[in-house]
């Protein structure tokens, strides 16, 4: 070894004093040694960024469509269940009742359906190149945050026209997407590598997310649900994210603070269940997927 | 120089095969029924596990290019994909002191509807290399791929040798200090594989260390001083290329009577050369006096002594010599019934010598394979690996094609103006 550095290679030197990469049959549940996701984080900014752009790559209006999906969902229900059914909306007009509803589903939804085909559609790198597994589902998380972002820019547009201001609350929003990201993680890394094995799992998404949607207080209101049931409905993270977020942005009445930490519990559950479960089976993906 | 690059501790992987693979939830439900009903003894009776590796230990110090060789399955890339951390071993471990680059595939990671700018980008940061790093090298990766002009076009418009020079131009500067390439991967892609091999010559003069899977001995023998021959995953062999080379040789030749057949054979002909109409029994490699030869100068003629044996009567048989390359290229058929001869197929037992005009083929080690057909070559009676030589030449490589003649060269004078 050299004690210099190699001219034209500065990056020898750093290296020289690391210990070395022990490769073997990993052992027990509980050593989730994240160390290479952090070394490996431009990989996740990386991968982020091309989901982004090539996402609306060859389309006739581009990144428009992050907005017209939700903003025409919105319309359907404002149709059907607002105006023909007549469901309750908590006083607020029904379309910004539902289109604050649906942001944060429409990101919860995307999250699942994209992560949990991730894996397997990286199949040649993961077969061929190493890096910290963890970091695909990870991105196909965090990409859709970037659609978040744009329908929240119309959403600020149509509280101004139906003259909707948010009170205080509204500085527990980011609190309410960091539980709306922590859910997402969580059944994206079980149903990410569910799909390795079994292939079942990209039949079933579809269903589930029209499920979850159903389970969530997206077409109603939470006060719908019988009292006794609350609790039992409280399980399902998103509607501690979807309350939070029409009380942070509406500055309708905050969710119950109750729903709020069961939600909270269950999705630290998923994202830490989710994550041995992860661990322990990226173990064979190279083998198997 | 004497410090360690990599240990292998008593390595193993485990692969299952032939088994059911339960991919679907309803083939686990079925699997879980039967075990239950104690119908899961015949599944587990049957022997679907194979050691891919088996308690394989070595070390390599820094700075060594070490060759790795065996037949196909026996533990090569399983033993890279191990070392570059792709999948875990089963049992045993690899210390690996450094940054380990490999070149099992370039490309993969590209995205097609990125330009060339961006999927440099992307492709580093999964190779492994931090976005300052990537910025700092940008310029020298461009220039080392020729392609500045094509940066800002999406790489689907690219032709497929332009691709692999900006992937190839990525992987060369991730400056590892623990290189990994598998050339039986890349096969078919000499340019790529003679990237692959300067890349390697070029980082041998930076310390680095280097571990090639090759099928190809030449390279070996001009790259490496060190060489590990697996065979059904342990290390058979460990020394220099003069010392284990050989034994490869003899173990992929030897073994008279028990000629191969050739993959593209089997399913027209099964796997068990003495069942078929035409079962070639011997053949013996001589020079032009008959006198047994494995190596041959560019040039010099090679004569082949072949017997077999007819299980019936064929009219029209038509011997077919072929000569394949070590990487699999077919170079040459020589066939009795286009050269006009008549080769006696009634039931029984025969022998034929053919001799070969001089050898233009470049340096290498060729095959040779008998193919019985009937004179239309529509029927195939035959197949077999007979053995195989050398064709030695200092200059003439797979470098310059597949073979070499001299061509007539005139000088026209210029038209005075």
């Amino acid at each position: 070894m050299s004690t210099y550095a190699l001219p034209g290679s500065p990056d020898h030197s750093a290296q020289q004093a690391k210990p070395p990469v022990v490769v073997q049959a990993s052992k027990g549940l509980l050593r989730l040694d994240l160390r290479p996701v952090w070394e490996y984080r431009e990989l996740l900014y990386f991968l982020v960024w091309r989901d982004v752009k090539v996402r609306y790559k060859q389309t006739a209006i581009g990144a428009a469509w992050a907005i017209c999906q939700p903003l025409l969902t919105m319309m359907i229900f404002a149709v059907i269940f607002g105006r023909f059914a007549k469901i309750p909306s908590d006083n607020v007009p029904y379309p910004i009742f539902a289109f604050a509803g649906l942001l944060p589903w429409t990101y919860f939804s995307q999250s699942i359906a994209r992560s949990g085909m991730s894996v397997v559609s990286d199949a040649n790198l993961i077969r061929k190149i190493y890096f910290p597994r963890l970091i695909i589902p990870a991105s196909a998380v965090v990409a859709p945050l970037v659609d978040f972002a744009l329908s929240l820019l119309i959403l600020i547009v149509m509280m101004a026209w139906y003259r909707v201001t948010p009170n205080w609350a509204v500085a527990t929003l980011p609190l309410f997407i960091c539980l709306a990201v922590c859910a997402a993680l969580g059944v994206s890394l079980w149903l990410s590598a569910l799909n390795v094995r079994y292939r079942d799992v990209g039949h079933a998404i579809p269903f589930l997310v029209q499920f979850w949607m159903y389970a969530s207080p997206i077409v109603y209101p939470v006060s719908l649900i019988p009292n006794q049931w609350r609790s039992l409905y409280s399980v399902n993270p998103m509607v501690a994210v979807v309350e939070g977020c029409r009380w942070g942005l509406l500055g309708k009445e905050s969710p119950e603070f109750g729903a709020v930490v069961i939600g909270t519990l269950v999705a630290l559950i998923l994202f830490l269940s989710g994550l041995i479960f992860f661990k322990r089976m990226e173990r064979s993906f190279a083998d198997i997927v | 120089m004497s410090e360690l690059a990599i240990r292998v501790h008593h390595l193993g992987k485990e692969y299952r095969i032939g088994q059911a693979q339960h991919n679907t939830l309803r083939d686990q439900i079925t699997a879980g029924m039967e075990s239950l009903l104690g119908r899961a003894s015949q599944r587990k009776r049957r022997k679907d596990k194979i050691w891919a590796l088996n308690d394989v230990c070595f070390e390599i110090k820094k700075g060594e290019m070490v060759g790795i060789i065996g037949h196909n399955g026996a533990g090569k890339s399983t033993l890279l994909k191990i070392l570059s951390r792709i999948t875990e071993p089963s049992l045993g471990r690899a210390e690996i002191y450094g940054r380990v680059g490999s070149l099992l595939e370039v490309g993969t990671g590209f995205h097609f509807e990125l330009t060339g700018r961006e999927n440099v980008y992307l492709y580093g940061a999964i190779l492994g290399m931090t976005k300052a790093e990537i910025n700092r090298k940008f310029k020298r990766i461009v220039e080392f791929s020729e392609l500045e002009q094509f940066l800002d076009t999406a790489v689907k418009h690219y032709s497929s040798g332009m691709y692999v020079r900006l992937a190839f131009a990525v992987a060369a500067h991730l400056d590892p200090e623990i290189l990994l390439i598998d050339e039986v991967l890349s096969v078919g892609d000499l340019a790529f594989q003679r990237k692959c091999m300067e890349q390697a010559q070029s980082l041998r003069e930076s310390e680095a260390t280097v571990i090639v899977v090759s099928h190809n001995m030449f390279s070996i023998k001009a790259m490496c001083d060190r060489v590990l021959y697996l065979s059904h995953g342990r290390v058979l062999a460990d020394g220099t290329p003069e010392e284990v080379i050989p034994r490869y040789e003899e173990d992929i030749l030897g073994g008279k009577g028990e000629l191969d057949t050739p993959r593209w054979a089997q399913s027209k002909l099964g796997s068990d050369p003495s069942q078929r109409p035409v079962n070639v029994t011997d053949m013996q490699v001589l020079d032009e006096s008959g006198k047994a030869r494995t190596v041959f100068e560019f040039g010099e003629r090679a004569r082949l002594r072949i017997k077999y044996e007819m299980r019936q009567d064929i009219s029209d048989t038509n011997f077919v010599v072929a000569l394949i390359r070590s990487d699999g290229v077919a170079c040459c058929n020589y066939s009795s019934e286009l050269d006009g001869f008549k080769i006696n197929g009634s039931l029984g037992q025969g022998e034929f010598e053919v001799l070969l005009p001089p050898l233009k083929l470049v340096a290498d080690l060729y095959a040779v394979h008998v193919v019985v057909w009937d004179g239309k070559f529509q029927q195939l009676f035959g197949a077999q690996i007979c053995g195989s030589f050398h064709v030695r030449h200092e200059l003439f490589s797979t470098h310059f094609g597949v073979y070499h003649e001299t061509a007539e060269w005139f000088v026209r004078e210029r038209e005075h103006v």
